[in-house]
């Protein structure tokens, strides 16, 4: 992945959670992968486009996204959830949305053109993400609520 | 040494044949060693508790440094957890807790020194004060144990041994992991192995693994005891270095091995590695020239004189593998700017150091490091300088492991100097395919100076190029 496009996400990554839930975040070690990744159990995919193709993924467990999603829902004055219904799938998937949009913003101001593409959110459990022919970058971050785990894949269009 | 097996990271399955050479008399201050006396046992030794022991070489797979490894509860003390080698989950046990000696304690984060032992159908690691060498005596030399070594049960002792004014002990693993008493007893209830070896007689009765047939070598000491040198010295740059003995830098670390037992004999030291300071003088020699910094002009005229003179191509694309700071791909880019202006260049730089890459794009210096020959190109900024945006467009800096599929396009100019060596086999395997998929027919590669491109049906040598450059066959 191009070096210049590393910061963005994590910045926005480490910004947006911080404001958003008002925690500390720690940042793990980012490292490289491309074999199939264990979904933890909820994950949300932004696809990105335009100078690049590719995608981000914010992977947590069920028990972490129910955690964010009330957090943020508590924030915003609004009722408590007890299971990841509707209200808590939203909420997750604007946070992934926040994170991606922060961070595209930014690469526009460094000249790279990128467009999102909706984000979607899936659940279960024993899942697996792979894309053959694609190397993610990993970025975990650490918060109270738990794990997020942050699967940026992208690649140039040549 | 052709038919030797590459990938086999064994001390034990190497051949023992011997190297041609001048004899070395090592033993001149006792001059009653026999000379000639067959070198037919090798062993690891290693201390604990601040004595020498040893190990049969057949015995050991690997000398290793455990870094983290995971505890497991229940577990006797003296197994200090499971360890991932390469996939493979091994127990570590530390002898000296096993033998009730003093052992230091190290803190969480400091590796360990060991060895990874392998019996007959299972590996396991064991933790020691710290790993020596490799010294190879004559079976004939070794003493039954006496009594006095009572730190270590007398059982689990196959014979002490002298060498060099050392005593060595010399422990039987099989013995210890396996048999009655052993760790395996109670860790592994379901084997049922007998015991077939009187237990207590030592006087001449070697355990059996030592007294089978093996390859009986005639050749001079100092032959043998130089091949058993050059396979540790090759396992220990892997430790130390993270250099890979392969087909690729093979010609060279021949060569390397013997100057380098010149240069240590001469000033009286010992020619096995022992610390990663001994294996980066070892490596000394062996990178290519401006490495980690940009290129001399004598190296850009080198450089330039592979280059297609003739046709100036339209498009021309360069994929610089291990980029590092930049530094190379910066002289790279250089390089061919002036050597094809009018082409239209696109070069791919990665590398999997995050650290390095993420400075490469910035890359700032001080002016006196460029040649003057590219003085042009350089601007200066508020903290130093730079390279122009003529420049700079040209490349693509990624954070990237070459050993993961890659999205660049078909290349006419691949440069992996210095890289291949530095990866585990395996690996050195896939990129040198990867690399093949990806150049175009007739296209370059630059390997390190002293690498060599190992599938000569794919790629042949250029004639009058420095020694590294490689033509794809079309």
């Amino acid at each position: 992945m191009r070096v210049e496009y590393i910061n963005p996400f994590v910045e926005s990554a480490y910004s947006v959670i911080q404001e958003v839930l008002n925690v500390e975040v720690k940042r793990g070690e980012l490292y490289l992968k491309s074999s199939s990744i264990p979904v933890l159990g909820v994950a949300a995919i932004v696809g990105l486009a335009g100078d690049v193709e590719g995608r981000v993924l914010f992977d947590m467990t069920r028990e972490s996204a129910l955690k964010v999603a009330n957090d943020m829902l508590k924030s915003m004055d609004m009722d408590q959830i007890d299971s990841l219904n509707d209200m808590g799938r939203a909420t997750i998937t604007e946070l992934a949305n926040m994170i991606t949009g922060q961070a595209v913003t930014k690469l526009h101001n460094l000249g790279f053109k990128f467009d999102l593409t909706p984000p979607a959110i899936f659940t279960g459990d024993n899942m697996e993400v792979s894309d053959p022919g694609v190397e993610a970058l990993i970025v975990p971050m650490e918060i109270p609520q738990g794990k997020i785990e942050i699967n940026v894949a992208i690649r140039e269009r040549t | 040494m052709s038919s030797e097996d590459t990938s086999t990271r064994s001390f034990g399955r190497v051949p023992g044949a011997a190297i041609e050479g001048t004899m070395i008399s090592r033993d001149s201050e006792r001059g009653v060693e026999d000379h000639t006396e067959t070198i037919d046992y090798k062993m690891v030794t290693f201390s604990l508790g601040g004595k020498d022991y040893g190990i049969d070489i057949m015995n050991v797979k690997e000398i290793a440094k455990f870094h983290t490894f995971t505890y497991v509860p229940n577990a006797p003390p003296f197994v200090r957890g499971v360890y991932n080698l390469r996939g493979d989950i091994i127990s570590i046990i530390d002898l000296r807790l096993m033998f009730n000696l003093p052992a230091e304690q190290k803190d969480d984060n400091q590796p360990e020194d060991g060895l990874i032992i392998r019996m007959e159908n299972h590996m396991l690691g064991v933790i020691v004060d710290n790993v020596a060498r490799v010294v190879g005596i004559s079976r004939r030399a070794i003493q039954p144990p006496h009594p006095i070594f009572a730190d270590i049960n007398l059982k689990y002792i196959s014979g002490v041994v002298e060498h060099e004014s050392r005593l060595y002990i010399i422990l039987d693993v099989e013995r210890i992991f396996h048999r009655d008493g052993g760790v395996s007893e109670r860790s592994d209830p379901g084997r049922t192995e007998p015991d077939t070896r009187p237990m207590g007689q030592f006087g001449g009765e070697f355990p059996a693994h030592a007294t089978e047939p093996q390859p009986v070598t005639h050749s001079r000491a100092s032959g043998d005891e130089r091949q058993v040198d050059f396979e540790f010295v090759r396992e220990t740059l892997a430790t130390f270095a993270g250099f890979h003995a392969s087909e690729v830098n093979r010609q060279w670390l021949r060569r390397r091995f013997e100057d380098w037992r010149r240069e240590r004999e001469s000033v009286n030291k010992d020619v096995q590695l022992a610390s990663t300071e001994d294996a980066e003088m070892f490596l000394e020699p062996f990178y290519s020239p401006s490495t980690n910094a940009f290129w001399s002009e004598q190296y850009v005229r080198r450089f330039a004189s592979i280059l297609p003179a003739a046709e100036h191509p339209s498009a021309f694309t360069a994929w610089n593998i291990g980029c590092g700071k930049g530094f190379e791909t910066y002289s790279l880019a250089l390089t061919l700017r002036d050597a094809l202006p009018e082409s239209r260049l696109k070069i791919w730089a990665n590398d999997n150091d995050l650290l390095g890459v993420s400075t490469a794009p910035n890359l700032v210096f001080s002016a006196g490091v460029v040649p003057e020959l590219f003085r042009r190109y350089v601007v200066a900024g508020r903290n130093g300088y730079s390279f122009s945006h003529e420049i700079r467009d040209l490349i693509v800096f990624e954070y990237h492991d070459v050993t993961n599929p890659s999205a660049v396009p078909e290349m006419d100019l691949i440069v992996v100097r210095d890289v291949l060596s530095f990866m585990p086999v395996d690996d050195q395997q896939a990129v040198i395919e990867r690399i093949g998929e990806k150049a175009k027919p007739g296209a370059i590669a630059v390997l390190g100076e002293n690498e060599r491109m190992p599938v000569p049906e794919i790629w042949e040598p250029i004639e009058q190029a420095p020694s590294g450059v490689y033509r794809k066959v079309e």
